[in-house]
């Protein structure tokens, strides 16, 4: 003999065990995003992203992802990426959080000089650099150094250098 | 002896250098917020890269040189001190035109700690300059954007990012963008999204193309972008179709081993002009990987969508019968594309086999997410049934009995 007590009872373990059995499910599927943190800024232009339960990294630098990146990767890669504001998700069964990366621009300038007088301009920064030289106080050479260049061999006295904004 | 060499050659790079000094700047740009009257407060790191004492000196030029400031104007920093912030303050002024205006942060690093540390005179100075930008809205509603064209396996995608840097918000903004041939023929005409933008952000505005049945070639796109009533228009040129120049066929005839090889090397073109200045080279490898021969064809004109033989030639002097790796690169322009084969050479003959290319697939989903999907769908299955089962059947067979 089952009271109505007790079918109210099973409703009540079925719905509730649903929901829980459903929540557990999802949680368990949804993708576990270790690195880069939340709203992470480097000035390092090589990221390693590392996550668990999916297998393609979105990345778009609006938060529509009007036009992302995709990447398809298992737990950990290394991405370069040029500067500037990145928002990026990553998707397996079911989608990631949002995160935010910051890849902030970086001008670094090395003069060497070889015992035999020669000088080279090298570019260390993360950007294409300008460099204004100068001799005996005029500008005599204006050369734009790039990232991947393994120095510009220059003659002068004072090297200024700036981001290059025409590229 | 090889490793002798290398380090030889290592020595003599350290010690022809007598010194190398440097430093950085992140980040290389900021931009300001302006807000008329007040104050804001900004700030950059100088990084001791070369990891030396040294001293620096900080001038602010430009136009905005009188509103933005730094906490220093010189400072030091030592041995094993990797960065240090410096802080800006910005007083943004009550009026500036419209559009972008600027300061220059010129860092200098003074080369008389560097001297007396390495021992050498240095006659040098080297200065860095990080630019301030403060954008000042344009009354009204006003765009501007640029567009850039991205190929995804023959599927052209347009985005234009449109930068809002009026002081009112755009309500409406899309683009329309013609696709022409360098005769200037109309290919196809495109509509992308169409959306609102918020004064100082920015949106873009997509669409694709699909260019399964375009001619392989160069094709400008010119986008006019129409928001509320304004208009402004952004064009870019783009090519269809990678693979411009194929190597269809090689062949080498009338050989006779120690003597002159004629390899002949059968070119396509697919595309739709003429490509100046084409040439193949070739190396050829032994089992240890060495390069054995390297040699190049003449340069050619191919004509658009021409079948070419381009023809070289090899001495065969220290040859011996074998089989022998080969690489064959098609260059025309900025581009080289590598083909892998190999050549069994005998006395009278050298047949080349396998003319081939390592395609990379995209891969698919994983297995692990495969499953995961499989294990949701099928936990979830079952949950409904169970449900379904109990709601429908048990419950109302039960209260029936009741």
């Amino acid at each position: 003999m089952v009271h109505h007590k007790h079918i109210l009872l099973i409703d009540s373990i079925l719905i509730v065990g649903t929901l829980l059995l459903i929540a557990g499910a999802v949680g368990y599927a949804r993708p576990l995003v270790i690195a880069p943190l939340e709203d992470y800024v480097t000035s390092e232009n090589s990221v390693l992203f590392v996550f668990d339960k999916a297998d393609v990294i979105l990345i778009d630098d609006n938060l529509a992802f009007s036009s992302p990146q995709e990447v398809y990767v298992q737990n950990e890669i290394v991405l370069t990426l040029q500067p500037g504001v990145y928002y990026w998700k990553v998707v397996g069964a079911l989608e990631s959080d949002v995160r935010q990366l910051t890849i902030e621009s970086s001008i670094d300038l090395k003069i060497r000089e070889s015992q035999d007088g020669t000088v080279s301009v090298v570019n260390s920064g993360s950007v294409p650099l300008e460099v204004s030289v100068y001799n005996q106080g005029v500008l005599s050479d204006r050369i734009v150094v790039d990232t991947d260049s393994e120095g510009t061999t220059v003659k002068g006295e004072k090297y200024f250098g700036r981001e290059n904004e025409n590229p | 002896m090889k490793i002798l060499n290398l380090l030889f050659a290592f020595l003599t790079f350290v010690f022809s250098i007598s010194f190398a000094f440097a430093f950085g700047i992140t980040p290389a740009e900021i931009i300001g917020k302006y807000s008329p009257g007040e104050s804001n407060d900004y700030s950059f790191e100088v990084v001791n890269s070369e990891n030396i004492d040294s001293d620096y000196v900080i001038l602010v030029t430009g136009e905005l040189n009188e509103s933005v400031s730094s906490d220093s104007v010189s400072f030091s920093m030592l041995q094993g001190e990797p960065s240090k912030k410096i802080n800006l303050k910005f007083k943004s002024p009550s009026k500036l035109k419209p559009g972008r205006h600027f300061a220059d942060i010129n860092v200098l690093q003074i080369p008389s700690k560097l001297s007396s540390n390495s021992g050498t005179v240095v006659n040098s100075l080297i200065g860095l300059t990080l630019r301030f930008n403060v954008d000042v809205a344009y009354p009204g509603k006003y765009a501007e954007g640029t567009l850039n064209v991205a190929d995804n396996a023959g599927i052209f995608n347009f985005i234009i990012p449109v930068s809002s840097k009026g002081d009112l918000n755009i309500g409406r903004a899309k683009a329309l963008i013609d696709i022409y041939t360098p005769l200037n023929e109309k290919v196809i005409s495109l509509s992308t999204n169409e959306l609102s933008i918020i004064s100082g952000s920015v949106a873009e505005l997509t669409t694709s193309w699909d260019t399964k049945d375009a001619v392989p070639g160069r094709y400008r796109a010119v986008a006019a972008v129409l928001y509320d009533e304004e208009t402004f228009t952004v064009e870019k040129e783009f090519s269809v179709g990678n693979t411009i120049l194929g190597l269809k066929h090689v062949e080498v005839n009338d050989f006779s081993l120690g003597g002159i090889a004629k390899f002949e090397f059968l070119v396509e073109s697919t595309w739709s002009e003429q490509i100046p200045g084409a040439y193949i080279q070739m190396q050829v490898f032994n089992d240890a990987g060495e390069t054995m021969a390297d040699f190049n064809a003449d340069t050619y004109d191919v004509a658009s969508f021409e079948n070419k033989h381009l023809v070289s030639f090899c001495d065969t002097e220290v040859v011996k019968p074998g089989t022998y790796d080969a690489t064959a690169f098609v260059r025309f322009g900025q581009q080289s594309l590598q083909h892998d084969f190999k050549l069994e050479v005998s006395d009278n003959d050298i047949t080349v086999v396998g003319i081939g290319y390592v395609i990379k697939e995209r891969s698919g989903k994983s297995g692990t997410t495969s499953s995961l999907t499989i294990v949701l769908i099928t936990a979830v299955g079952i949950l409904v049934l169970l449900n379904l089962v109990w709601f429908l059947l048990l419950r109302k067979k039960l209260k029936t009995k009741n």
